[in-house]
């Protein structure tokens, strides 16, 4: 699996920003907050959370109203909304660029792409310096048909990997916390507990940092081309952190 | 807390409707800690589901129709069919070849795309009325809700692919086969029936989810479509006017959703948690105080879909035993559903 591709902070005039690309899917997040709220919005206890996707083309349709309800209900559920109340956190995640076979996958466009708006909204928050309570990490995992090719699991499958791999049987998105809490599952197809069950700790694996640092570590990052990979999307969230940190305190570590 | 904890004696006591509106999450929080057994304010226990009610063929002008109820929860749907003309279809789409009884090959292959997709055959749309919950605030466009709902139900439309394509052509088998008289005429399809599903709310009293998709299962199980051939005379589609030709559409299994909420709650002081409960088809007061919710949807034992988002109590364990839940409330409305009591 290659690691996305993120620049922290690329818009200068919001409070947080995140480009994103993985795998073709290319999105833009920027993140304002906390800003004043409207009044009819405006809650006594905690900040009020706008999420707002656009789509590569065209302008929003119930698809993208829905992505929106699934990022507002995860992402209020990281953020410490009781620490900032009366205020507004307004995210807005413009989807750049789709892989060109994305629609002929057969598999429902909205779970391919919820990964990466999951992601981009995150480190837009972090970027952002919004209170968050945990880390985010979000995975998609596909099974093919049995009937064709050994039905082992595709994770993070690339648009072309799941064109070649038709039909897929069933499609899983998973996001975790950074203490190992299941925060959203879609999942949707065909497919008993037990593939769920599998998926889950598939996804788990990939998601979260082990607990125990021995043995043969998946974690491990290798350089190939000269670029980081990292086979664990923890350890490549705190290294987008870290390269972002550095860059900043190149002063003052120079001196 | 607006609660009475800190007032001096003889303390402050509400009434139970004042104390659940001035603060819901303590009072739902203290009917669920008072017992064992965990009773809900509505009287419930936490796992029990509300009796699915449902009413078929009342709508006069609908080739079907449904109306649901789940507790207070009332809806109706409504299937309305028209024909797409094949020549209006892009063509892209159409089969090439389509047998006698209008069957393509491959037909009932998982994987196979069909033209109920690709062609837009179900039109699914949910309509609050005025005055089914007081969040609806009347002419407005549709809002955020009814919007999520409608694309929740129509991708779960498509991807159980409820629906055989084979039910919703119209095919036409020529007398003679214009380009060669000796050979057999090859059947081709002229046309499609397009359903629209609509949802009507007249109140909600939450899990909207699960009324909406009984109410279209129900409507659809009650669907009739009448006889549509392709006349040569006319060249054009006719419906038969005999009601002994109409037959109904023929759905692919009975994939049942269950909805379940997770109340959290919360412990006395810092840092301390109170219990987790996990509600099955929670009612408007509950899903107001409720973050993380979950959709399972089953049929027959395999899942379909499953849909969780909003918090974090949910982890595998307690998965597995919502979706041994959501087994045994397929039973029920399957029952229900095929109107036996």
């Amino acid at each position: 699996m290659v690691a996305p591709e993120v620049t922290l902070t690329q818009l200068n005039r919001a409070d947080g920003s995140a480009a994103y690309t993985h795998n073709g899917y290319s999105i833009i997040g920027a993140v304002n907050g906390p800003i004043e709220v409207q009044r009819r919005d405006e809650q006594p206890e905690e900040a009020t959370l706008e999420v707002n996707v656009r789509p590569s083309a065209g302008v929003g349709t119930p698809r993208e109203r829905h992505l929106e309800t699934l990022l507002h209900n995860t992402l209020r559920s990281i953020i410490l909304t009781r620490l900032i109340p009366r205020t507004l956190v307004q995210i807005t995640l413009q989807v750049r660029s789709l892989p060109e076979e994305d629609t002929s996958t057969g598999v429902n466009t909205s779970l391919t792409l919820l990964p990466h708006l999951l992601h981009t909204a995150f480190l837009s928050l972090l970027s952002a310096s919004i209170p968050l309570c945990t880390t985010l990490t979000s995975v998609l995992v596909a099974y093919p048909s049995s009937t064709t090719k050994s039905s082992t699991p595709l994770l993070s499958p690339t648009a072309n990997e799941l064109l070649r791999a038709k039909p897929i049987r069933s499609t899983h998105v998973f996001a975790f916390s950074g203490d190992r809490r299941l925060l959203l599952n879609e999942s949707d197809g065909k497919f008993s507990y037990e593939e769920w069950e599998t998926a889950c700790e598939m996804a788990e694996e990939v998601c979260c940092k082990e607990e125990d640092q021995g043995g043969v570590s998946l974690g491990d990052s290798m350089v190939v081309d000269g670029a980081v990979q990292s086979q664990n999307l923890e350890k490549w969230l705190r290294e987008v952190v870290r390269r972002k940190v550095e860059y900043e305190q190149r002063w003052k570590s120079a001196t | 807390m607006a609660t009475a904890a800190s007032a001096p004696p003889p303390a402050l006591t509400f009434p139970r409707p004042i104390f659940a509106a001035v603060s819901p999450h303590p009072f739902l929080q203290a009917h669920l800690s008072a017992s064992k057994t965990a009773v809900r304010a509505n009287g419930r226990a936490a796992h029990e589901f509300r009796a699915p009610g449902v009413n078929t063929g009342s709508l006069t002008h609908c080739n079907g129709s449904a109306v649901v109820r789940l507790g207070n929860t009332s809806v109706v749907c409504g299937v309305r069919a028209e024909i797409l003309k094949e020549e209006d279809t892009p063509g892209t789409s159409s089969p090439a070849a389509v047998n006698a009884n209008g069957d393509v090959e491959g037909d009932e292959d998982a994987g196979a795309e069909d033209e109920v997709e690709t062609l837009r055959l179900l039109v699914p749309n949910v309509e609050l009325s005025t005055g089914s919950t007081p969040a609806h605030i009347p002419g407005n466009a549709p809002s955020t809700f009814a919007q999520s709902l409608i694309t929740r139900i129509r991708s779960l439309l498509h991807s159980t692919r409820l629906l055989r394509a084979r039910d919703l052509r119209i095919t036409y088998t020529p007398t003679t086969n214009p380009e060669d008289p000796e050979a057999a005429p090859e059947t081709e399809s002229k046309g499609y029936w397009v359903l629209y599903l609509d949802v009507f709310f007249i109140s909600i009293d939450g899990n909207a989810f699960d009324a909406t998709w009984l109410s279209i299962l129900a409507a659809l199980k009650n669907t009739r479509l009448p006889h549509a051939y392709f006349d040569e005379e006319c060249e054009g589609i006719l419906c038969s006017d005999d009601p002994s030709e109409a037959r109904t559409l023929q759905l692919r299994g009975l994939p049942v959703s269950s909805s379940f909420a997770v109340f959290e709650g919360r412990g006395e002081g810092d840092g301390e948690t109170g219990g987790e409960w996990v509600l099955s088809d929670p009612d408007a007061f509950e899903e107001g105080v409720c973050r993380e919710t979950v959709t399972v949807t089953v049929d027959r034992g395999v899942i379909r879909r499953v849909e969780k988002s909003g918090g974090g109590v949910v982890g595998r364990e307690t998965m597995k035993a919502l979706v041994k839940r959501a087994t045994e409330r397929w039973a029920v409305v399957e029952g229900a559903v095929s109107g036996r009591p």
